[in-house]
């Protein structure tokens, strides 16, 4: 996002109990769980922020809030989710896989091979990404989920670097500027987060 | 609602359509994914509702890596024409009071696609026996009376043991008889709404407990083939270990990951 001028276009909000107390009808638009936003540059191109989980009775209606009840097929589909490397099920234990790693999920609607691994059976995605994978796949939408595994909860510069293959990727190719500058973004973002969680200041 | 993978439907006049139901121990999913593996059953679209928990993964019968990459959901719907049999498999749990609405809805497709019968493959919790269910099989039966005629002397023949009624009041052996199935998840509901709606199911469950179901799913698939004889024996020797079901790629892993070496 660092990258274009983004413009807000939309808000959903929605309470379930990982929300919090408070109601959908008394979210301030700063709390909305999910946002959306348009590039100036390039209206076509949305995103969506989604900072809330999203229940599983609340998955289907924000899929048809979203991409009505028939998505067009010339929508082009790209979802980044992070899990904890202990969901990732292989022959070796979790503390010996390399992380943060990326790996991918695709429609059979998209063509364009994922610039990583893809996701090893017996592995699974859930939750929203996983509904929107589905949605894609049933009405032949070209989409694919880029699923990192990290061993932090919170935001780090690995982690976020793990999704560099997907920034090469056709659809987000233009969207991200260069790298250097990106590298830099990150690394204030990281900063932050650091000095708030030291208990000692 | 069905959804062809393909441009249109496919007419499943005249088939046979196996379905399993989320029961303990998985017991009837495990057994479909034998069946689709065995058969090498193809996918021919999805059962896209709101009633079920999304999931997506890989392909779950992936045999080399040219097919590994294709997506497989949380309902699917794969057949095998030369043998006129469909299979509809679930890979996940229902979302809260929504599995009346994902019967309904498969109902409603079942009798507008003119299946021949459906067969749905459960389970039961095996500590819900009685004395007579504990000494007996532990494979049991129910059929609607709309596939009764067709099909009871065929299972009569094959000595299978029907579901036994129990009294709606345990306490009270004199009060109304009832079909009950605990731990059978939607088998229920499913068999009743197909009597009502003369819908011609059979129910094949077996009494489990939660564990390594694979060998429950691998009796089960045998208890099903002496009725449907979908597969045949490697060689007419009855001593001959069993059929040849093939296990799905997917099946590694079920109870976690590698441990740490430094545990040991």
């Amino acid at each position: 996002m660092n990258s274009g001028v983004w413009e807000e276009v939309g808000r959903a909000g929605l309470w379930n109990e990982w929300c919090g107390a408070k109601a959908a009808a008394d979210l301030a638009p700063a709390e909305a769980s999910c946002i959306f936003y348009r590039l100036r540059s390039g209206p076509s191109v949305l995103l969506c922020q989604c900072s809330c989980y999203v229940a599983e009775d609340q998955q289907f209606p924000w899929l048809e809030k979203v991409f009505g009840s028939r998505p067009r097929r010339d929508v082009q589909v790209t979802v980044l989710t992070c899990r904890h490397v202990t969901d990732y099920k292989s022959p070796e234990s979790p503390g010996s896989l390399p992380t943060p790693f990326l790996r991918a999920l695709k429609t059979r609607a998209e063509t364009e091979p994922p610039g990583c691994p893809p996701l090893e059976q017996p592995n699974i995605a859930h939750d929203l990404p996983a509904a929107v994978l589905s949605f894609c796949q049933v009405w032949k939408v070209p989409a694919v989920l880029y699923l990192c595994y990290t061993d932090v909860m919170k935001l780090d510069l690995l982690t976020a670097e793990a999704f560099r293959p997907a920034l090469s990727s056709q659809s987000l190719r233009g969207l991200a500027q260069d790298v250097p500058q990106s590298r830099e973004c990150l690394k204030r973002l990281a900063a932050t987060d650091e000095v708030q969680s030291n208990i000692y200041t | 609602m069905f959804v062809p993978c393909g441009e249109s439907g496919p007419d499943l006049s005249g088939y046979t359509l196996l379905m399993p139901a989320v029961s303990v121990g998985n017991v009837g999913q495990l057994a479909i994914d034998l069946i689709i593996s065995t058969l090498n059953m193809s996918k021919i679209g999805y059962f896209y509702t709101d009633c079920l928990v999304p999931v997506v993964g890989n392909n779950p019968y992936a045999t080399a890596e040219e097919n590994s990459t294709e997506l497989s959901i949380n309902t699917e719907v794969y057949s095998l024409p030369s043998k006129k049999l469909v299979a509809l498999q679930l890979r996940s749990i229902f979302i809260k009071y929504k599995s009346k609405s994902f019967c309904e809805k498969l109902l409603s497709w079942v009798k507008s696609s003119n299946c021949a019968k459906v067969i749905v493959l459960s389970s039961s919790h095996s500590y819900h026996r009685n004395d007579l269910q504990l000494r007996s099989t532990p494979f049991r039966y129910l059929v609607t009376p709309s596939l009764q005629n067709t099909v009871q002397n065929q299972l009569m023949n094959l000595n299978w043991e029907e579901m036994e009624k129990s009294p709606r009041i345990p306490e009270i052996n004199d009060s109304d008889t009832c079909i009950r199935i605990p731990g059978g998840g939607i088998t229920k509901t499913l068999y009743e709404e197909s009597c009502s709606r003369e819908i011609p199911m059979a129910v094949l469950l077996k009494f489990v407990s939660e564990g390594d179901n694979i060998p429950d799913a691998l009796g089960l698939v045998e208890y099903l083939n002496e009725w449907l004889h979908i597969i045949q024996p490697r060689s007419a020797d009855p001593t001959t270990s069993a059929l040849p079901w093939k296990m799905p790629s997917s099946w590694k892993l079920l109870f976690g990951s590698g441990l740490p070496p430094a545990l040991f």
